[in-house]
């Protein structure tokens, strides 16, 4: 399927999402940044699942959903885009809010998804370190806090490498607003997940960037020790965003850890 | 046209040098520069400057409370106003004001205001803010929720004042099962209601919607109009007819016995409009805090903002008045006939302007340029 956009309802809202790629679902929830698309590393995994990248309520062109006040909503709401969309039993991939919420839908429904890849997810206190406040910097002071050397990022230009545009800027402003609303307090964290996520018995893959300067990798290693089948892994020289930073080797650590899809036999469907 | 006393307590009384290391002066400047003994014997020196501004006959008195920054260490405003109420006799006790959004108890916000107005004889304006970015940080209070928390926490207050208890609260942000306070005010149906504002549109539209007194603070003249020209929409929206009693305007106002004397003094006013308001947007203006017509508004409130501005042209744009007392009263009359607003809101005391200085602009205030005044 090419990659085209849907306008998909669930529960009243208008969710806008990314669509495309070949194979079993793999739901991909974005950060706080908002979606950005057919990226390299979504390209390269569509060439085996089926991506659905759809952008949260109260962000980019999705519905409102001002009623939300956490990311336990939007993992509820996720549940049941799940079934609006008819994807069965999803691979879960989350980035950083979008993360935390795989994990919420995971600890609140195992049976619901497949595999999980948690990204750099916020969601668990650290216990030495802190989560930087980033409604406190201006985002381009932000961004470069955001990745470890953009000189390394094949995307960049595409990305990060122009001024936006006005309604690129409204969209910016409209997801740190709805990201404030889903954050806020506590801050980037869920006091009782911890407690929620011994029950995930879903294969869990979990990736951080050694550099991160937003999340601390210590939470990585908080994920991997109350998962009971989850694995960490650690990019050297990449900070928060390993999607987009190292996309070609993010991609294929994706791929590695999702179970190869059996080959389609001629006149059947896969199920 | 009443005039009213207002200093924001500063506490500047560390070396500038330090202050210009950090992004900004208000949530980063480190509290080792608070020095608990300065501020101890502050805190009785700015008492004591209300307290005479109340004898020399300013018809009030006008206390605000921020946090986290030396430029306002008024930390309670219902504090204060328990204090003056008893100290002094014969002003009104303008608060402005209760920063409602990051309550999370309006109901003991209407009692301790309540408890003001009986301690004072009912001398009680109450004003409510939104509040600037700072405090939504110091309150960790989500700042999207700002304007819902602001209404909900001023219609839970008023119901406290007005409507019989007990009874239950169960709004969107606010929930109480058993509201039945017993300290209720003294003035009937409630004390006046006070906003100030200087970028939204709505806040205006709102005041004036329920004929509040409305008060821009430090904006240009023809700012100041457009303001009332939507407090004017909101009234009018309500049937209310607006008379120069709804309408107030904030400005900063030193006098002193030679023209020399009080422009010197009125450079400590520069210090409010510069240092202590540098910082990122994000401090004072944190994400979904303003709505997007209030955050158009206020790029065009100031076009130059009151930092870039020299003491010169603060002075020449009535943003600071300082001069004889003949030559502020005829200022003051002249703002009077500019925006017809009837209260007059002076900051009269910033930064390091000494307990002297301070007194004496209060005493020939309030023998010179009060009595000018008394038929403007």
């Amino acid at each position: 399927m090419r990659p085209h956009e849907e306008t998909i309802s669930v529960g009243g809202i208008d969710v806008h999402a990314w669509i495309g790629g070949q194979g079993d679902p793999l739901l991909v929830l974005h950060g706080a940044g908002g979606n950005r698309g057919w990226t390299r590393w979504v390209q390269q995994v569509s060439e085996h699942f089926t991506v659905w990248a759809p952008t949260h309520p109260g962000f980019g062109r999705s519905g409102d959903a001002d009623w939300m006040e956490g990311i336990d909503d939007l993992a509820r709401f996720y549940l049941w885009f799940i079934d609006a969309a008819g994807l069965g039993r999803p691979h879960v991939l989350g980035h950083s809010i979008g993360g935390w919420t795989a994990a919420e839908m995971a600890a609140m429904s195992p049976p619901s998804i497949g595999r999980l890849v948690l990204v750099a997810p916020v969601g668990l206190k650290p216990e030495t370190g802190e989560i930087l406040d980033v409604f406190y910097y201006p985002p381009p002071q932000l961004l470069d806090l955001t990745v470890h050397d953009p000189k390394t990022i094949p995307e960049w230009d595409e990305l990060f490498g122009r001024k936006p545009t006005p309604p690129e800027l409204e969209i910016a402003t409209r997801n740190r607003e709805m990201a404030a609303r889903l954050t806020w307090k506590p801050y980037m964290h869920n006091p009782r997940l911890a407690r929620f996520l011994p029950r995930v018995t879903n294969p869990t893959l979990i990736v951080w960037g050694r550099e991160d300067r937003i999340v601390p990798v210590e939470c990585g290693e908080q994920y991997r020790r109350l998962l009971p089948h989850a694995t960490l892994t650690v990019r050297e020289k990449c900070g928060h965003l390993p999607p987009i930073e190292q996309p070609d080797a993010f991609a294929r650590l994706v791929l590695d850890f999702l179970p190869a899809p059996l080959p389609a036999a001629p006149g059947h469907a896969r199920s | 046209m009443k005039l009213y006393y207002f200093s924001e307590m500063p506490h500047h009384e560390f070396p500038d040098e330090e202050g210009e290391k950090y992004p900004s002066l208000r949530l980063e400047l480190p509290n080792r520069f608070f020095s608990p003994q300065k501020a101890a014997a502050n805190y009785q020196r700015y008492l004591t400057e209300y307290e005479f501004a109340d004898q020399a006959g300013f018809d009030g008195l006008m206390i605000n409370e921020h946090h986290s920054t030396p430029s306002c260490v008024n930390v309670g405003v219902n504090m204060t106003a328990a204090i003056l109420a008893r100290t002094t006799k014969r002003g009104k006790l303008l608060l402005l004001g209760n920063i409602l959004p990051i309550e999370d108890n309006p109901v003991r916000t209407a009692e301790q205001i309540a408890m003001a107005d009986l301690i004072s004889g009912g001398r009680v304006l109450s004003g409510f803010v939104r509040g600037i970015g700072i405090e939504t940080w110091w309150a960790n209070t989500n700042p999207v929720h700002n304007r819902e928390r602001f209404e909900e926490c001023h219609d839970l207050i008023l119901k406290c004042w007005t409507e019989p208890g007990p009874f239950r609260w169960e709004g969107r942000h606010y929930h109480f099962r058993h509201v039945n306070p017993w300290c209720l005010p003294l003035q009937k149906p409630h004390p006046p209601i006070w906003i100030p504002g200087s970028a939204s549109p709505e806040t205006a539209v709102w005041a004036g919607r329920r004929g509040y007194t409305y008060v821009p603070f430090l904006v240009p003249f023809d700012i100041a109009r457009e303001l009332f020209d939507f407090y004017r929409q909101g009234a009018a929206e309500a049937g209310r007819a607006v008379t120069a009693d709804n309408l107030g305007f904030l400005i900063c106002a030193v006098t002193a016995d030679t023209k020399a004397k009080a422009v010197e003094a009125g450079r400590h006013f520069v210090w409010r409009m510069g240092p202590t308001l540098r910082g990122p947007a994000e401090y004072f203006a944190p994400v979904g805090m303003r709505s997007r017509a209030g955050a158009q508004f206020a790029l065009k409130t100031r076009p130059r903002s009151l930092a870039q501005m020299s003491y010169e042209e603060l002075l020449a744009g009535h943003f600071i008045i300082a001069g004889t007392p003949d030559e502020v009263a005829e200022r003051f009359a002249y703002v009077q006939r500019e925006l017809g607003v009837g209260h007059l809101l002076l900051e009269a005391q910033e930064s390091r302007m000494d307990h002297p200085t301070t007194m004496r602009s209060i005493e020939l205030m309030g023998a010179k340029v009060i009595p000018a005044l008394a038929t403007v």
